[in-house]
């Protein structure tokens, strides 16, 4: 089917398709699903822009629902989301003037790409890596499953940092950390968001478990909570600056509304770093897929 | 499937996910029909009203999705365990 808005014949069922699959993500690991989606609507030759900024606008509609539910859970810190909400807006709005910026020097494929490339590899890398060692210290230390955290060292010092003002988080067990730091996790997502078309969650979530140190089942929550932000905001803007194909991004939403309602119920039957391991290989097909297309490949190829 | 919640809980969702596809697929063929020269027009002549119209196209369509699985759990009287 032809989407005249970007310009691209691509199967409203492959989209509907990318939208189940990352739908599916968004409710099992609490990330918005942008980081395999987006390599995904790449691969099937949607421009970089479209990819963008119709990313952020499918997991606009699709973190609602997740959101929700994980709040019924009561897995969402909205003090927390709050605050980091002020960081992600800037970083969103300085990402997408980049991406308009690349766009008009005609290098936005080769370099996004790229960058999504090198940050998809170390997401992955990272997390299976510390996860591996989290299971570890189950096995070995008898740490409770839901709070072994491979890098509690981390969490601790940057809660010691005293930058005022400082806040408390008591629904993530935080007695006081500075307002700084949160909206500095805020920010650094916000810009990827902006400039990848992500929510931001894949980078989001291991900052909240290893930085801010909360629990992860309420990283995963809060994160959905914090994407309903990041991507409405950066919707808008891309849309303004004729980034997004909205018709594209309905259509990817109708799977991920399905998607959304397995993936929620899943995380029932897994907990703390057997979250984070599985997810380790997901950033990996997605840079696998980006490759792909910036080496020539692509649907075409298939 | 020894444990009866877990089994429950897989044969309510199985349940409210058929009945929910098929509503979804009903409507992602509306999406199709009728929105596309809408929103094509609107995105080459009102880029503002556009990007607005937009985003609440895609909020409005997560809670109307959302509803309709409360709506469905109601009516089909299909406990949620989660």
């Amino acid at each position: 089917m032809f989407f005249p808005i970007s310009d691209v014949i691509v199967s409203p069922l492959l989209l509907a398709g990318i939208g189940f699959l990352v739908g599916i993500l968004g409710g099992f690991f609490g990330v918005g699903g942008g980081f395999i989606a987006g390599p995904m609507m790449f691969w099937s030759g949607v421009p970089m822009n479209f990819v963008i900024g119709t990313d952020l606008a499918h997991m606009t509609g699709k973190s609602i629902v997740a959101a929700k539910r994980h709040r019924a859970l009561g897995h969402v810190d909205i003090k927390l989301g709050s605050f980091m909400v002020v960081g992600t807006i800037i970083g969103v709005e300085i990402g997408a003037r980049i991406i308009e910026a690349l766009e008009a020097s005609g290098n936005i494929e080769i370099v996004i790409g790229s960058i999504y490339v090198v940050i998809l590899l170390i997401i992955s890398a990272f997390t299976f890596w510390e996860s591996l060692r989290a299971l570890r210290m189950i096995r070995t230390d008898q740490l409770d499953v839901k709070d072994a955290i491979g890098f509690q060292g981390i969490a601790r010092r940057i809660q010691g940092l005293r930058i005022p003002p400082m806040v408390s988080f008591p629904d993530s067990g935080i007695a006081s950390i500075s307002l700084w730091t949160v909206i500095g996790v805020g920010f650094i997502t916000g810009l990827l968001a902006g400039a990848l078309g992500v929510g931001g969650g894949f980078i989001r979530m291991p900052l909240l478990v290893y930085v801010v140190g909360i629990p992860t089942h309420v990283a995963v929550g809060t994160d959905l909570f914090e994407i309903m932000f990041s991507s409405g905001f950066g919707t808008l803007t891309h849309a303004l600056k004729g980034n997004v194909d909205i018709l594209m991004a309905l259509v990817m939403h109708t799977g991920a509304a399905i998607g959304a309602q397995i993936g929620a119920v899943s995380t029932r039957f897994f907990v703390g770093p057997r979250i984070r391991l599985l997810f380790s290989i997901l950033p990996l097909i997605g840079a696998i897929m980006v490759m792909i297309r910036l080496l020539g490949g692509g649907i075409e190829g298939f | 499937m020894k444990n009866p919640s877990v089994r429950k809980l897989v044969i309510n969702f199985a349940i409210e996910l058929v009945v929910y596809g098929i509503l979804v697929l009903g409507y992602f063929l509306l999406v199709l029909r009728y929105l596309n020269s809408i929103l094509t027009e609107l995105y080459e002549n009102n880029m503002v009203v556009y990007a607005f119209l937009g985003l609440g196209l895609v909020v409005a369509q997560g809670i109307v999705l959302e509803y309709v699985t409360s709506f469905i759990i109601t009516k089909l009287r299909l406990e949620r365990l989660d």
